[in-house]
C-alpha cells in the first residue's frame, strides 16, 4: 500500500513538473513577451504579435516536446522491462537509426523541397522498416533481438555515413549533420499533426505490454508458464516503439538518453514493478525533454544549441553514475 | 596496357615540369611582365573573375564548382574551359604558370605551386564594393589584363551611381533563409542590400557579421520582404522546408525575394547588377501593410 501511494506521488510530482515546464516553455523564446502580454494577446483581436508567437511557434513546439519526450520515456521503460536490461533504450533496437536514415534519405534526395512533410514521412517509413528488419532477424529470444537490433543500428549508421560521404553539396552535408543533432526549433502544427497520431497509437501498443512485463521479471520460462505470449509482447513493444519513437525522431531528429534516463530516475520511487514504471517514465520523459528544450533557448550560444547535443551532455554523466551504482550494488 | 598508359602520363608530367623549369629559368625582360599563358583558378570566386578578365585561350582550367555560377553571371561564360577538382594531380598535369585561389588555400597548394614553378596569387573574399574593385584589379594585374579590369569596374561603378541617383523608399528587409543566422554588417549581402537602398535588419543586430535570428524575431520585426538565396550548384535543400513554416508561408506570401546565392557569395562586378535586380523586386512588393 505504501509502495502504491509512493508511485502515485511520484507520478503526480512528475505531472506537476511537466505542467510547470510546459508553461515555462511558452514563456521562453528569442523574443521576450511578459506573461501579461501573452494572456492579453489571447483575448485581443487576432492576429496579433503575442498570439502569433504563442499559437504558431511556442505552443506546437511545447506540445511536440511533450509528445516526443513521453514517447522516448515510455518506450525506454517498456524495452528495459522486456529485455530485462538496464541499458535498453529505443536506439538499441535500431528504430531511432532507421528513422534518422529515412529522414536523411529525404534530405539527400531533396524530397523535402517538393513537399515539406516528406522528411518526417520518410523518417516514419525508415523506423518501420528498421523495426521489420529487427523483428524478422531477432526471432527466438531476447539476446537475438538485441543482436538483430544492434545489427540494424550499425547498418543504418553505415548508410548515414555513406549519405554524408556522398552528399550532393556542402549544404546538404551540413543539413544532414545538423538535422541529426536533433532540434524542435521552428516546428509547426503541421509537424504535430503528422507525428501525434503515430505517437499515440505507439503509446497504446506499448501500454498493452505492462502486465506481461511484470511476469517477465520472473524470467522468460516462468512468464510463459504464466500464460504470457512472448512473441506477441515483443511484437507490441517493437511496433509500439517504431511508431512512437519513429514518429518522434522523424520530426525532432535523434534525441538520445531520455529513453534511458527517465525509467532509471523513477525506478527508485515506484519500486521495481515494470508496469508501475510506464506512466511516470513517460511523464518524466516529457518533462525532461521540455526542460532540455527550454535550456537550448536560454543558454546564450552564438549558433543554436541543438537539443540532441544537450540531452547527450546531460545524459552521459548519468550513465557514469549508473555504472558506479551498478558496481556498488553488484555482489 | 594500363601500365603503359600510366607510364605515358608520368612521362607527360615530367616533360611538362621540365618545360616549366626551363621556362622559369629564362630571364624576363625588365619592365615587361609576361602574360601568363596557362592560368589555373581553384576557387569559385576567382574562377568567375578570371573567366571575365582573361581570354579563354589562356585559361588552363577553372574549378568544377564554377559551371553553374558562371552561367548565372553570363550564359556560356565558361564554355570550352576545362574544369579542375582542386586536386594535386590536376596541378601536376596542367602545369600552370599562374594559380589563382582564395586566401584560405591549404599549404599543400602553395607547395604544389612551387613544385610546378607557377606563380601563386591568393585572392581575398570581397565583402563590399571597395573590396570588389580591389580583387578585380588584383586579378586583372595577375593575368596581365589591367585594362579589362578597369572596364569592368567602371561598368559596375556606373550602375552603382545610377542606383544612388534614384532614391529608394527605405524598406526593411532581412536575408533569412530559414536558418538560425542572418548576414549583417561587413557581409556582401549587406553591401548589396544597402546599394539597393533597403535597410538590412541583420545589420542592426548586436552580434558580429552573422547574427542569430529566428522565427520569433521575424514575426516581431515584420520586415517588408524576406531575401532567400537559391543555391545554384547544390541540390535542393532543407531551406525550403524550414521557410515553409505555416507562419512564414502565410505572412510572407508574395514577400519572399529569391536570388542566386552565388551572386551574394562572391564579390563580383556583377554584384551591382544584383543590387539593381533587388531594387526592382523591392518596388514590386505588395503595398498593403501588416495585419498585426
Amino acid at each position: 500500500m505504501g509502495l502504491l501511494s509512493r508511485a502515485a506521488l511520484t507520478t503526480a510530482g512528475a505531472f506537476a513538473a511537466l505542467i510547470l515546464l510546459f508553461l515555462l516553455s511558452l514563456l521562453t523564446g528569442r523574443v521576450w513577451l511578459p506573461p501579461a502580454q501573452l494572456i492579453h494577446g489571447l483575448a485581443a483581436p487576432k492576429p496579433n504579435l503575442a498570439w502569433l508567437i504563442l499559437s504558431e511557434l511556442r505552443m506546437p513546439r511545447a506540445v511536440l516536446a511533450g509528445l516526443v519526450g513521453a514517447a522516448l520515456g515510455l518506450s525506454g521503460a517498456v524495452l528495459q522491462g522486456l529485455l530485462r536490461n538496464p541499458l535498453a533504450e529505443p536506439g538499441l533496437l535500431g528504430v531511432s537509426g532507421g528513422a534518422a536514415l529515412g529522414a536523411v534519405i529525404a534530405l539527400y534526395f531533396g524530397l523535402s523541397a517538393h513537399f515539406a512533410l516528406a522528411l518526417p514521412l520518410m523518417g516514419l517509413i525508415g523506423a518501420l522498416g528498421a523495426c521489420a528488419l529487427t523483428l524478422s532477424f531477432g526471432q527466438g529470444g531476447t539476446l537475438t533481438l538485441i543482436l538483430a537490433g544492434s545489427a540494424v543500428s550499425a547498418l543504418s549508421g553505415a548508410l548515414l555515413a555513406l549519405a554524408l560521404n556522398l552528399a550532393p553539396s556542402p549544404y546538404a552535408a551540413y543539413e544532414i549533420t545538423t538535422w541529426l543533432l536533433g532540434s524542435l526549433a521552428d516546428r509547426s502544427w503541421d509537424h504535430v499533426m503528422l507525428a501525434a497520431p503515430f505517437i499515440l497509437v505507439g503509446w497504446v501498443l506499448l501500454a498493452m505490454t505492462s502486465r506481461a512485463l511484470d511476469a517477465l521479471t520472473l524470467g522468460e520460462a516462468q512468464a510463459e508458464s504464466l500464460g504470457v505470449n512472448l512473441n506477441r509482447v515483443r511484437l507490441l513493444a517493437l511496433v509500439g516503439t517504431a511508431l512512437s519513437v519513429g514518429a518522434a525522431t522523424s520530426v525532432a531528429g535523434s534525441i538520445g538518453f531520455i529513453g534511458l534516463v527517465a525509467p532509471h530516475l523513477v525506478r527508485p520511487f515506484v519500486g521495481y514493478r515494470p508496469s508501475k514504471l510506464l506512466l511516470p517514465s513517460a511523464v518524466l520523459g516529457a518533462a525532461l525533454l521540455l526542460f532540455a528544450d527550454i535550456a537550448t533557448r536560454i543558454i546564450p550560444t552564438q549558433s543554436e544549441m541543438k537539443l540532441g547535443v544537450l540531452t547527450s551532455l546531460i545524459g552521459t554523466p548519468f550513465f557514469f553514475w549508473l555504472v558506479v551504482r551498478l558496481r556498488r550494488t553488484a555482489p | 596496357m594500363i601500365a603503359a598508359g600510366r607510364l605515358l602520363t608520368i612521362g607527360a608530367v615530367l616533360a611538362a615540369m621540365a618545360t616549366n623549369v626551363a621556362a622559369s629559368a629564362q630571364p624576363r625582360p625588365a619592365g615587361a611582365p609576361a602574360k601568363p599563358m596557362r592560368i589555373m583558378s581553384m576557387n569559385i570566386c576567382t574562377d568567375l573573375l578570371v573567366l571575365q578578365l582573361a581570354p579563354k585561350s589562356r585559361i588552363a582550367s577553372v574549378s568544377y564548382l564554377a559551371h553553374d555560377a558562371a552561367n548565372t553571371v553570363e550564359p556560356g561564360l565558361d564554355k570550352g574551359v576545362a574544369a579542375n577538382h582542386g586536386a594535386a594531380e590536376d596541378v601536376l598535369l596542367e602545369s600552370p604558370d599562374l594559380i589563382l585561389t582564395g586566401s584560405f588555400s591549404p599549404p599543400a597548394t602553395q607547395r604544389l605551386a612551387r613544385q610546378v614553378g607557377a606563380r601563386l596569387v591568393l585572392v581575398d573574399q570581397a565583402e563590399n564594393f571597395e573590396q570588389i574593385r580591389a580583387v578585380t584589379r588584383q586579378i586583372g594585374q595577375a593575368v596581365g589584363e589591367p585594362g579589362r579590369a578597369e572596364a569592368l569596374i567602371a561598368r559596375m561603378d556606373a550602375k552603382l551611381a545610377q542606383l544612388k541617383a534614384s532614391a529608394a523608399p527605405p524598406i526593411r528587409v532581412v536575408a533569412w533563409d530559414g536558418g538560425k543566422t542572418v548576414p549583417g554588417k561587413g557581409t556582401l549581402t549587406n553591401a548589396i542590400i544597402e546599394a539597393a537602398g533597403a535597410v538590412n535588419i541583420g545589420a542592426t543586430l548586436p552580434d558580429a557579421t552573422y547574427g542569430r535570428y529566428d522565427l520569433e524575431e521575424l514575426i516581431r520585426d515584420r520586415p517588408a520582404a524576406l531575401l532567400q538565396g537559391i543555391s545554384s550548384w547544390g541540390g535542393p535543400s532543407l531551406q525550403d522546408d524550414s521557410s515553409a513554416n505555416r507562419v512564414v508561408r502565410t505572412l510572407y506570401r508574395g514577400r519572399r525575394i529569391t536570388y542566386p546565392e552565388m551572386l551574394y557569395g562572391c564579390g563580383l562586378p556583377q554584384s551591382a547588377d544584383a543590387a539593381i535586380v533587388l531594387r526592382d523586386a523591392l518596388r514590386r512588393l505588395p503595398k498593403q501593410g501588416w495585419a498585426y
